[in-house]
């Protein structure tokens, strides 16, 4: 039916470049009013770039955006309003001082410059009418439920005359009965005429209420279909349709004793039963979206943010790791997934990065630390891993991404781990260091230590993982062997259209 | 739960136990501590603190800051003493618009400096402080403004009464201050420049979204603050009259715990200015009423600091329980509206 019907919204051909990264390669999109549209497309698929175009928050490099078939710019949030695009996101932004009524209008400008208290009330309370929900408007946006909260933000868009509505994963912290709700309200838009941009990595919901399906992947468009014409499994084959290409793979390695049990470990609303080991020897690969727990589980293991309820076993004996000191002490390391801000103090020189953790081994009889034992460190590290640079001596952020990284293995194998924990170990370093760093990676194991390695680079995890555990939401999906997992398996696992293999835990 | 009763009232409800307390403390502690002459005394310190505690809580609403307002205080007051003592014949309200001109300017500065040059606010006006001060300092070549250049209208000022209450009178500057809080209440309840005032400050990535010139409003509150501070100097030359180059020093301090003190939020987004008004009050009272008991400068300072730590801290404290308290009362209700309308359905 909406093939006859004017867009109200296009996006055509629009590029944007962040430094080496290309956010959005010529990318195409139409809305029409009345129709829900779903975006689909892995992590780093430009589905935020997208959004924050549309918003004026970025200004696209080439291409163009159109209203009704004009053509505009829009270079910030006001200009997006006055061509009725709102955007809401997971995490709402309301203003906790203000009360629920004001929150509502703050963007109007034409309430003018004095306060009708009475009357801003009334209209609240009448746009929540139009959404078919009741709230006290005098009440403080402070502590409202993220469903209130989201709630808010949506009478704020109606309350502009909105024409194109962006909703970014709004159902991700949402409950069921919540999640129900917020549908209804969206066909209550949509038969008001708005177009709605519906991102979400349910695959259910998005086949529940979508008209039109587009999908994004590295920044490209992929495809654009009817919701009755393409097929949830074709819709997944669209978003991981990557070419494996020339990708280091792991060398066998001989897998021992398990060095980790993990069971039916829980964190109340970030993970539930969590059921693996992690052997000597053995890459056990964690696949899964941004958000689905995966680095919350690894911070349970480095006892940073300790679990709940359930159990670790080391080596068979039970342990409750307590804080990343006691984690060292037990053999655990853990190489966090922003190296910038946690993997390394880039104002220091890299000896005294990879020296950091086990400073006490460094101290001589009165204390002082022994700097000719820190630089034959340092040195050894710098020669084993290739790292690039003039000298060990060098502040760690004057290195490449790729030598960061290795200064940050460097700084963690120091302590001499048994369970090497990498949270995304290749995220922003070039292909060159990328491939170092997974030979490095294959090394350790062969050496016997075991890794375990988080990652949402999907050709990444199936090279280099023995076998693969994909999370969804806080839920294991299910623990791949290498022979199973394959980019539509993990994915298909991920997103939520369950095939559950056999394998052990 | 009635809902005009929220946690900022219960704030100031009980900061006014407070100032009960002290006063009967006080009152047992000083000899003939309740008369109109401990009011007026104490009224003539607090219209000071106050008239520039609204500017700053302005600024503080945004999640900024002015450390600046002593020094333009100084300043002002001895820019003003200068062109009175030289021009006698100059009208009262131009002195005063003289004054608060200058003082936006000042704020002006450090407005464009934070939203413009985005240089946090503490490190922007801990330089002007030290740079006001200087022009102060070059500006007076180290003279001071004696009382007796001053022409006589602002000389008797302190001392002209507007009318009485019992045997309290209400004199002009005290007068200036309580308009001056009536008429930025009203601006921050009733106005949309106030509401936005209260966005930028209480989330300033959601103010950014909702299309708010942020960088425009914190300007604006940085110039107000830098006027009020102007309105403040000329206070400070009516009622010292003997202006030298430290003039107002260390005024800043008193203004922030008063601001404080009264429940502004030092993050931005929360206060009022009748909050800002019983800081100052508080803050006022506290410091005249130790100098009454003759406590020498070292223990006055300290107690005042021990009184500010407590007030802040207890504050803290008590009103996150209290919020959290409401919260679940909250959820109690929602929850059980929400049963209800299910019932319904």
């Amino acid at each position: 039916m909406s093939q006859e019907k004017v867009p109200y919204f296009e996006i055509k051909g629009v590029s944007k470049r962040f430094g080496a990264t290309q956010a959005l390669d010529d990318v195409y999109l139409s809305l029409y009013p009345g129709e829900i549209h779903a975006l689909l497309g892995e992590n780093g698929a430009g589905k935020s770039t997208l959004i924050k175009t549309m918003t004026g928050i970025h200004q696209p490099d080439s291409g163009g955006l159109l209203v009704e078939g004009k053509s505009i710019s829009i270079s910030n949030s006001a200009e997006a309003q006055a061509h009725g695009i709102a955007a809401i996101y997971q995490e709402p932004l309301v203003f906790p001082d203000l009360n629920i009524a004001e929150n509502i209008f703050i963007s109007h400008r034409n309430r003018g410059a004095f306060m009708n208290w009475g009357k801003l009330y009334k209209d609240a309370e009448a746009v929540l009418q139009r959404l078919d929900v009741a709230m006290d408007v005098r009440a403080q946006a402070r502590g409202l439920p993220l469903a209130a909260q989201q709630t808010v933000e949506i009478a704020k868009a109606i309350s502009m005359n909105v024409r194109v509505l962006i909703m970014d994963e709004p159902t991700a912290s949402l409950s069921a009965h919540e999640v129900e709700q917020l549908f209804r309200i969206i066909f209550n838009l949509k038969k008001e005429g708005v177009a709605i941009l519906f991102i979400s990595h349910r695959m259910d919901e998005v086949f529940s209420i979508a008209d039109r399906i587009t999908v994004f992947r590295d920044g490209q468009f992929i495809s654009s279909n009817l919701a009755t014409e393409i097929t949830p499994e074709q819709a997944i084959r669209d978003m991981v349709g990557r070419e494996m290409g020339e990708i280091f793979t792991k060398e066998p390695s001989e897998k021992g004793q398990p060095i980790i049990s993990v069971r039916d470990l829980s964190l109340q609303g970030t993970y539930h039963n969590m059921n693996f080991d992690v052997h000597a020897g053995e890459v056990l690969g964690f696949a899964g979206l941004v958000g689905s727990g995966r680095t919350n589980v690894a911070l349970a293991l480095f006892g940073i943010d300790p679990a709940d309820s359930g159990k670790i076993l080391l080596d068979g004996q039970p342990v409750e790791i307590t804080s990343p000191k006691h984690a060292i002490d037990l053999g655990i390391a853990y190489v966090p997934e922003d190296r910038r801000q946690h993997g390394l103090i880039l104002e220091l020189p890299i000896v005294e990065n990879i020296s950091l953790p086990m400073l006490d081994k460094y101290a001589s009889s009165m204390g002082l630390v022994e700097e000719t034992k820190e630089t034959r460190t340092a040195e050894d590290y710098r020669q084993k891993f290739s790292i690039r640079t003039p000298s060990v001596n060098l502040h760690a952020g004057k290195l490449s991404g790729g030598n960061q990284q290795k200064v940050v293995l460097s700084k963690w194998l120091n302590t001499n781990p048994r369970l090497l924990i990498l949270d995304e170990p290749t995220r922003g370093i070039d292909v060159g260091a990328k491939e170092e760093v997974h030979r490095l990676i294959s090394d350790l194991a062969q050496e016997g230590i075991a890794i375990l390695m988080i990652s949402s680079d999907l050709p990444e995890v199936l090279a280099m993982s023995d076998r693969v555990l994909v999370m969804r939401e806080g839920r294991q999906m299910g623990i791949f062997s290498r022979e199973e997992a394959d980019q539509e398996t993990i994915m298909t696992a991920a997103m939520g259209r369950v095939k559950l293999p056999e394998g052990d835990i | 739960m009635s809902r005009w009763l929220r946690i900022q009232q219960v704030r100031e409800i009980s900061l006014l136990i407070i100032f009960g307390l002290i006063l009967l403390f006080f009152g047992t502690q000083i000899t003939n501590y309740f008369s109109a002459r401990t009011f007026n005394r104490i009224s003539g310190v607090v219209a000071l603190i106050t008239v520039v505690a609204v500017g700053q809580t302005l600024v503080v609403l945004t999640r900024n800051v002015d450390l600046s307002v002593g020094s333009i205080v100084g300043f002002t007051a001895y820019f003003l003493g200068r062109q009175l003592s030289l021009f006698d014949d100059m009208n009262p309200y131009l002195a005063v618009s003289l004054a608060m001109a200058v003082g936006a300017g000042f704020g002006l500065i450090n407005g464009l400096l934070v939203s413009y040059g985005r240089v946090p606010s503490i490190v922007v006006t801990l330089g002007t402080l030290a740079l006001y001060r200087g022009f102060l300092v070059e500006y007076s070549g180290s003279t001071s403004i004696a009382t007796r250049d001053l022409p006589d209208w602002i000389k008797e000022l302190p001392r002209v009464n507007l009318f009485t209450i019992g045997d309290i009178e209400m004199r002009v500057l005290p007068f200036i201050a309580v308009i001056v809080v009536i008429i930025f209440q009203l601006i921050l309840t009733y106005t949309a420049f106030g509401r936005r005032l209260y966005a930028v400050g209480s989330s300033p990535e959601a103010a950014k979204m909702a299309g708010i010139p942020s960088a425009r409003l914190v300007t604006i509150a940085f110039i107000i603050s830098g006027a009020l501070a102007g309105l403040g100097g000329f206070i400070y030359l009516a009622r010292i009259g003997t202006i030298t180059v430290v003039a107002a020093q260390g005024l800043e301090l008193q203004v922030i715990a008063a601001v404080v003190v009264g429940g502004v939020n030092i993050f931005g987004g929360s206060g009022t200015i009748l909050g800002a008004l019983l800081g100052a009050v508080l803050i006022g009272t506290i410091e005249q009423s130790l100098i009454r008991m003759r406590i020498n400068e070292f223990w006055k300072d300290a107690s005042l600091g021990i009184f500010i730590l407590i007030a802040v801290t207890t504050d803290a404290v008590l009103l996150n329980r209290l919020r959290e308290w409401w919260a679940k009362i909250r959820q109690r209700n929602q929850h059980s509206e929400k049963t209800k309308n299910t019932v319904e359905v």
